[in-house]
């Protein structure tokens, strides 16, 4: 898939693993064959990716998932070569999912061709017909001093003959129809004048091109070639040489856009209609961790660089929400925390009632994806979910495979061009009805009542492959040791702060159990986690300090830390570990944490807890994390 | 560069695009190589510029006969002569 911001993978395709498989005739042959297809952006790969389709079809490796597959015929008409264009678009078609079947009309025939009733364009019935008519067919012909009025009507005529065309051919066969429109001049011929006069070539097709867009009919959908161009460059996207070797309408690259162009807009016409976008809260709608930062620490406004960034997003999100698309809420946070920006921020530029549906809970997100689709009576196929986390959006692409799943990139000054360019929401026409959608999910989703929910959670966390390295406090954590006891207020039993000389001073004091926990999995590392800190008196250890960041919620950390610390205080001579939960405004998550871990409980008010677990009949919990032991 | 280590490289770009690679020889042709089609031609020239760095000028491939004049072609381009 073509990439953003020139972000490009420079790796090449690995041609050995697919040739392989088509010589083996190997059933994995298909997929990987369709993925690298979606991923490459160079003309070369994508020629070597149809030779291989072809020969592997002619070798007898059968298809799979036949069912699925849609028959298409389309017709490719117009005033350039064709090919290889239509092989590109073949391969990119057929990987798609469309048996298609070709008619190329003759070079530069296309008016004899649709005019003359009976021809073979209409013995061949087209489904979907692209017509790129070529610029040689779009130049004023009087002087560049005429009057604007004159070349205006020049000008309108090119659009009427070419939109009359499309017309015919409709008529005549039903057929839907892509038309190319023209690219702009890229040499500087005419300096400054150009711009001065309608009759240069650079003012006449811009004019051309916006008669055709705003007069084409509903069949007709424009394969804006002048927008193709100038996103991939003028320069580059020209190619004289072509043109005189073998008339070729473009240089290879702007083919590749071309005919990715063209297989979205015919792809489009069979897929479901996006029609929510769910959002993540941190990190995606601003900047930093409501629940640990505060709503003063959060990013977001023009005070500074990446809060004006965020601020951008969403007000490119609240011009999708007046483009009809439904917006919704889906983040790991309190309820009551994830809405204080909403309601009180004054930068936020989402509010609300802005969202369809508001899930900020600690459920899985694909569970929650599901929950709101039952809320609002809609197919998951047709949400669309962002977030900064890659885990999220894997459990979400793992456990909600109809969600199209969107990880945003590293800096906030891309999302909104990534949502831009995401291709999902691109409307077909804006009615009222659509603006006034929110409201009516909104009271649909308040009608319906929670359903449980059952995802295999287990088998996400053994794919996350993660490991936890657990280790006594060392000197050169005591930075991020202290930030964390300070910081974290959710995930957090006792709530006891300790400056940097106190971490510092329980480093290797005996009859004391100071562990943290750093995880990785396999998108990257999560860094120091969790933290506890244990005294020793007599046979029992009692846990002074559990907490835990809460980016790695529901990833069997507790588990983990919970058999570690067992294990270590048996060792030291223990039989018992006492719990202590303290009350605090923000730490309602772990009110049940000490009798969920199997602790028995003591002394349990409504402000506080005293548990104790018995070692000799603790079992160790069950965790997908493997531990490395430290020090 | 000189015509021997083109031929070389040309001979790692062959490998790596066709199924059944040819070995090339300065006599090879098209014609010799059931692979060879006019579409992989085309991807062909594109992979050579972009290995070689270099641009063919208009109709000058098409003059060449065969791999060795080929390669002499890039030889001539890599020095811009």
């Amino acid at each position: 898939m073509e990439t953003i911001n020139g972000d490009k993978t420079e790796a090449r395709l690995n041609k050995a693993e697919l040739k392989d498989l088509c010589r083996r005739l190997h059933p994995r042959f298909w997929p990987l064959l369709k993925q690298r297809t979606d991923e490459a952006t160079e003309f070369d790969d994508l020629i070597f990716l149809s030779t291989l389709r072809k020969r592997a079809i002619a070798d007898g490796l059968a298809k799979q998932n036949l069912a699925d597959v849609r028959s298409l015929r389309m017709a490719i008409l117009g005033g350039c070569s064709l090919y290889p264009l239509s092989e590109l678009l073949a391969h990119l078609l057929d990987t798609a999912g469309f048996a298609c079947q070709f008619f190329s009309g003759d070079y530069d025939n296309f008016v004899a061709e649709i005019m003359e009733p009976g021809g073979a364009i209409y013995e061949f019935r087209p489904d979907v017909t692209l017509l790129l008519p070529g610029v040689q067919r779009c130049k004023y012909s009087g002087l560049l001093t005429d009057p604007r009025e004159m070349v205006e009507s020049f000008a309108s005529d090119t659009a009427k003959q070419l939109l009359s065309l499309c017309n015919t051919l409709h008529d005549r066969t039903s057929s839907e129809i892509i038309l190319g429109n023209f690219m702009l001049p890229a040499r500087r011929d005419l300096g400054e004048f150009r711009t001065r006069t309608l009759a240069s070539d650079w003012s006449f097709r811009k004019c051309v091109n916006l008669e055709l867009g705003l007069n084409a009919p509903h069949f007709v959908r424009i394969c804006d070639l002048e927008f193709l161009a100038n996103r991939r460059g003028a320069l580059q996207s020209e190619d004289p040489r072509g043109w005189f070797e073998s008339k070729q309408l473009c240089s290879t690259d702007l083919l590749v856009d071309v005919s990715r162009e063209v297989t979205q807009l015919v792809t489009a016409r069979y897929l479901p209609p996006k029609k929510l976008l769910a959002l993540d809260l941190d990190n995606t709608l601003w900047g930093g961790v409501v629940a640990e930062d505060g709503i003063e620490g959060i990013e977001i406004g023009d005070t500074s660089p990446r809060g004006e960034a965020f601020k951008t997003f969403q007000k490119y999100i609240v011009s999708l929400k007046e483009r009809g698309v439904l917006l919704a809420i889906c983040s790991k946070n309190d309820h009551a925390v994830a809405l204080e920006p909403f309601e009180k921020h004054p930068e936020m530029q989402l509010r609300v009632a802005d969202f369809a549906s508001i899930k900020a809970n600690w459920q899985p997100k694909s569970d929650n994806l599901r929950q709101i689709a039952k809320d609002l009576n809609l197919h998951l196929d047709s949400f669309v979910f962002v977030d900064d986390n890659p885990a999220e959006i894997e459990v979400v692409r793992q456990f909600a495979p109809e969600v199209t799943a969107i990880l945003l990139t590293k800096d906030p000054a891309d999302y909104a061009g990534q949502l831009q360019d995401c291709g999902l929401f691109e409307p077909r026409s804006i009615t009222v009805e659509d603006a006034q959608r929110t409201v009516q999910y909104r009271s649909e989703n308040e009608r319906q009542t929670l359903l449980a929910s059952a995802t295999d959670m287990n088998a996400y966390l053994e794919s996350l492959e993660m490991k936890a390295a657990i280790s006594a406090f060392t000197k050169l954590d005591v930075p991020r040791l202290a930030q964390l006891i300070n910081k974290s207020n959710q995930f957090n039993l006792t709530t006891r702060r300790r400056t940097e000389a106190e971490v510092d001073a329980l480093i290797g004091v005996p009859d004391h159990l100071c562990l943290s926990v750093r995880l990785r999995d396999r998108f990257g590392d999560h860094g120091l986690v969790s933290i506890v800190i244990g005294r020793c008196s007599g046979d029992e250890l009692t846990i002074d300090t559990w907490l835990m960041s809460c980016r790695v919620l529901k990833r069997q950390v507790e588990e983990t830390l919970l058999n570690e610390v067992a294990r270590r205080s048996k060792a030291m001579g223990c039989s018992r570990i006492k719990g202590i939960y303290i009350k605090t405004e923000k730490n309602d998550m772990v009110r049940t944490f000490f009798s969920t871990m199997g602790f028995d409980p003591v002394d349990v008010t409504d402000a506080r807890g005293e548990y104790t677990l018995e070692l000799a009949t603790f079992h160790p919990r069950p965790t997908t994390i493997a531990v490395q032991e430290g020090s | 560069m000189n015509r021997d280590s083109v031929m070389a490289r040309l001979q790692t770009i062959f490998d790596d695009i066709f199924l059944d690679p040819p070995h090339l020889t300065p006599e090879t042709t098209a014609e010799d190589v059931p692979e060879w089609t006019s579409l992989l031609h085309i991807s062909l020239l594109v992979t050579v510029e972009k290995a070689f760095n270099v641009r063919f000028r208009v109709g000058e491939v098409e003059s060449t006969k065969n791999v060795g004049e080929f390669a002499d072609l890039i030889v001539r381009r890599m020095k811009g002569a």
